[in-house]
């Protein structure tokens, strides 16, 4: 870029061509370094070899296992339960409100939360305490990535890091080409029945959905699970409702919903939550398992 | 008599040090005393001083400030109902915290100040709609006031959590429940320095109370000026209500209870009252807030549930002594 | 000593003055009385000086200064005041309660060492000792009243008000309560007794006022104002006065307006 300009301007500009360039390159440059905090605006603890990690998040939990250091995990929360290695380490408690003294008694060197306002005066305790905390917060599916490479940068982990990070870029990419000439059909993917929450523009599923070749009707909205009115669904008419077996039994037991021709004529995809639920290591997977109820047969 | 108040000190010393012994990981007792002395394992030395200590003197504070502040209140309403967030504290604390939360504001320093403002904003609001209802005399009218603003201020609240997502509402209600799992030591010393600026003026008015207990008319023969000193006496015992609010959001029935465990050991002097108010307050947030982080470890009860579920059978044998 | 000099009193929103250029001494050693109707302003009197209703015109003197003057609890050092109604909102002993008297001569910090002896002799004076151990909730109305007239003694001030001191209580309690009052302003206190109970007042007082509609309507000796001619116009009622020399002073008899064969 910056050759190709000074090739351009005649001598007289080239000073201000230089500088130019210089800035631009700077401003490129600044987009690829590694940014200095983590999601809770937080500074990042220093990259080293970590040995006694508390994780206190599903999502990461199963990260750093498949960053291979899951046996350096000596705590991890009560609804971390994959793979089932991580079943052995030391359940801890909640990850959100997490008890401090309970995890100070494990001696971890590093402490993994999930980045949510719940969770600052925690992450200030730990800190205070001089054991270095990482926020981590994944709604969407370049966020994982980074999760991937800050993570692994901070347990001395870097090359596997990147490793993971494109071998599930390479899976979402292997769907995205099979179901890309595929017709889209519509779909809404129901969160949460009372109030009424769908899964949005803003959250990993709604990627997914698309990566799996169909149209989340409320992708315009930009937050990952936004209050949407029921008129509004019936207005948008989708295609097919996405839920998990729980929202499925909602669905059925409460008759606004036969208003719905998706679900008067059946059209309800049962998802497996244990896979989708959280943007893990295993969004691949779950790629697959909603391109296969989307258009079966598509990917054996 | 005095035997039930050195009863009523050395429980409270036990809860404090059961306080900083006792928490969901076991420490020998052996271990506890060192890391009192500054010696030890690093990593009990932190649990004992940065995450139990702190927390046990910041209830001692807030048990103290609520007890306090209940007895005043109590004192000057005439009213063995009352408490200390009765004049708009507690709405205008929620409100003033609720709306920091749902603006996306996480860092707790700001929501305790957004309280604290909160709660001031509302006592004033209540004392100012009270002179415009005309209160020359009468308590009843403060006291509806603080229901209006109170109910206001409830309805501020629905609306802000009712467009919010379900982390805020989940931060907003947990806040409202009251905790002390944040306390730091600059929490406490904040509090402290309320509790020093209010306590020895609410000492310095408890003649005044004895006097105002009486009646407005009995109270001017003994040379009390009832508006005035009635006046002061509120606004001194919501701002300590407010500085309590904003350490540990809201705890119930403390403020509600303690004033009458006090005046059933020392009778209804009030100088007398306030100082054991104080003592038992702090003695019992203290084991309060132990059991919230015990019984059901490593999970925490809210503070506020603790003391509500403590408090409801012990009012009611209040209730019953009193008729 | 008190001096009403022409002192009215409105209450807000009222359409007449509860209290008319209203004069009057307190003065020590007698025993001065104010009598009248319910609603003559005999109370709001007692309530002015006190500074809980504003003066619309005149000045009260206490000890020559002006009461608007004088802070509270100056006030309080000088007048010892029994209101008409006071009920403490918690139970409190009868010594507690008898010591609060002794609160505007002691600052916020300070105690009384003096204060128990204070206290026994006031509950001495006024018949109450042994009501001193127990609990206000646990009173008789009676009982009440005499330990509030302790308290009033107890507060040692040279000038003793009391609104209605003999409420509750029987013809015993009565007599002496007002023998109290009467040998206090003998010993050279200055005493006020606002009452209804004409007959007491006129066997004890110095010093009668009869208010009538926030006014006064007569003041001087007993044997002044006890006339049926004064009397039963105010009272708006038949009324006798006798004079059985047994007694030694007038006594107000009121007559009944229906009589049993009526009906």
């Amino acid at each position: 870029m910056s050759v190709f300009l000074l090739a351009r301007w005649s001598t007289k500009g080239r000073l201000e061509a230089a500088v130019a360039a210089a800035l631009l390159v700077l401003a490129c440059s600044r987009q690829e370094t590694r940014s200095a905090v983590d999601d809770a605006g937080d500074p990042l603890p220093p990259a080293e070899m970590r040995t006694r990690i508390v994780s206190l998040s599903p999502a990461t939990t199963e990260l750093l296992f498949a960053l291979g250091a899951g046996d350096r995990l000596v705590g991890r929360t009560r609804w971390d339960a994959w793979p089932d290695a991580a079943r052995t380490v030391p359940d801890l408690g909640n990850g959100i409100r997490p008890s401090v003294e309970v995890v100070m008694a494990a001696r971890p060197d590093l402490v993994v939360l999930y980045a949510t306002g719940d969770n600052r005066d925690a992450a200030r305790a730990f800190r205070a305490a001089g054991i270095a905390v990482i926020s981590l917060r994944i709604d969407r599916i370049e966020h994982f990535e980074r999760a991937t490479r800050l993570l692994g940068d901070v347990v001395g982990e870097p090359v596997r890091a990147v490793v993971v990070a494109d071998s599930v870029r390479a899976t979402l990419e292997r769907v995205r080409r099979a179901t890309d000439s595929l017709p889209h059909p519509t779909v809404f993917l129901h969160a949460w029945e009372s109030p009424l929450l769908a899964i949005g523009g803003g959250s990993y599923l709604s990627q997914l959905v698309e990566i799996a070749g169909a149209r989340n009707v409320f992708a315009d909205f930009p937050g990952p699970s936004p209050q949407v009115s029921f008129e509004e669904v019936l207005r948008r008419n989708p295609e097919y409702i996405l839920a998990g077996p729980a929202t499925l039994r909602t669905i059925r037991e409460t008759p606004r919903w036969q208003r719905l021709p998706a679900v008067r004529n059946g059209r309800i995809l049962v998802m497996d939550t244990s896979l989708v639920g959280r943007p893990g290591v295993r969004l691949g997977e779950a790629a697959v398992s909603l391109a296969r109820l989307l258009h079966p047969g598509v990917l054996p | 008599m005095s035997g039930r108040l050195a009863f009523l000190l050395v429980a409270t010393g036990f809860a404090v040090v059961a306080g900083v012994a006792i928490g969901p990981v076991w420490v020998a007792p052996a271990d506890v005393w060192r890391a009192l002395a500054g010696d030890g394992d690093p990593v009990v030395r932190a649990i004992v001083l940065d995450v139990r200590a702190p927390r046990v003197a910041l209830a001692l504070l807030v048990g103290a400030s609520l007890g306090i502040s209940g007895a005043v209140l109590q004192g000057a309403l005439r009213n063995a109902l009352a408490e200390p967030y009765l004049l708009g504290v507690s709405g205008g604390a929620a409100a003033g915290a609720v709306l920091a939360v749902a603006v996306g504001v996480s860092a707790p320093s700001v929501i305790s100040v957004a309280a604290f403002a909160g709660a001031l904003l509302a006592v004033a609001l209540v004392m100012g709609v009270a002179r415009a209802a005309g209160w020359r005399a009468d308590p009843r009218v403060l006291l509806m006031a603080g229901v209006v603003v109170g109910a206001f201020a409830n309805a501020a609240i629905m609306v802000l959590l009712a467009g919010a997502p379900a982390e805020t509402t989940r931060g907003a209600l947990w806040w409202m429940m009251g905790s002390l799992g944040a306390a730091q030591w600059r929490d406490a010393a904040r509090l402290a320095l309320v509790l020093a600026v209010t306590g020895p003026a609410l000492l310095h008015w408890a003649r005044d109370l004895d006097a105002l207990a009486l009646g407005h008319d009995a109270a001017a023969a003994l040379g009390v000026r009832p508006e005035q000193a009635s006046r002061r006496l509120f606004l001194t015992a919501s701002l300590l209500a407010a500085g309590t609010v904003a350490a540990a959001g809201l705890v119930g029935f403390v403020g509600l209870v303690v004033p009458h465990i006090a005046r059933g050991l020392v009778g209804a002097r009030h100088r007398a009252v306030l100082s054991v108010a104080a003592i038992a307050g702090g003695g019992l947030v203290v084991a309060a807030d132990l059991a919230a982080r015990t019984v059901r470890a490593p999970a925490e009860l809210p503070l506020g549930a603790v003391t509500a579920i403590v408090g409801v059978p012990f009012f009611l044998s209040l209730l019953r002594r009193i008729r | 000593m008190i001096v009403f000099e022409r002192v009215s009193v409105r209450y807000p929103g009222a359409a007449v003055d509860a209290v008319s250029h209203v004069s009057l001494d307190v003065l020590p050693g007698r025993l001065t009385a104010v009598v009248g109707p319910n609603g003559s302003g005999k109370s709001t009197l007692v309530r002015a000086l006190l500074g809980r209703v504003p003066l619309a015109s005149g000045r009260i003197l206490v000890d020559g200064d002006s009461s608007v003057d004088l802070p509270p609890r100056e006030l309080a050092r000088r007048v010892a005041v029994a209101v008409q109604r006071e009920e403490p909102a918690f139970p409190i002993t009868g010594r507690a309660y008898v010591s609060l008297g002794r609160a505007p001569h002691v600052g916020a910090w300070g105690t009384d060492p003096r204060e128990d002896e204070w206290v026994d002799r006031a509950a001495a004076l006024a018949a109450v000792t042994e009501l001193l151990t127990r609990r206000t909730d646990e009173l008789s109305g009676g009982e009440w009243q005499r330990l509030r007239l302790a308290r009033a003694i107890a507060q040692d001030c040279p000038t003793l008000v009391l609104d209605e001191p003999t409420t509750f209580l029987d013809v015993a309690h009565e007599m002496a309560a007002f023998e109290l009052l009467s040998s206090l302003s003998r010993r050279g206190a200055a005493v006020l007794a606002v009452s209804h109970q004409l007959n007491l007042v006129s066997r004890f007082a110095d010093q009668v006022v009869l208010l009538s509609r926030g006014a006064v309507a007569a003041a001087g000796s007993p044997a002044d104002v006890m006339d049926a001619r004064i009397l039963e116009p105010v009272y708006d009622w038949p009324l006798v006065v006798s004079h059985d020399p047994a007694i030694g002073a007038p006594t107000l008899v009121p007559l009944r307006r229906t009589m049993p064969h009526d009906d």
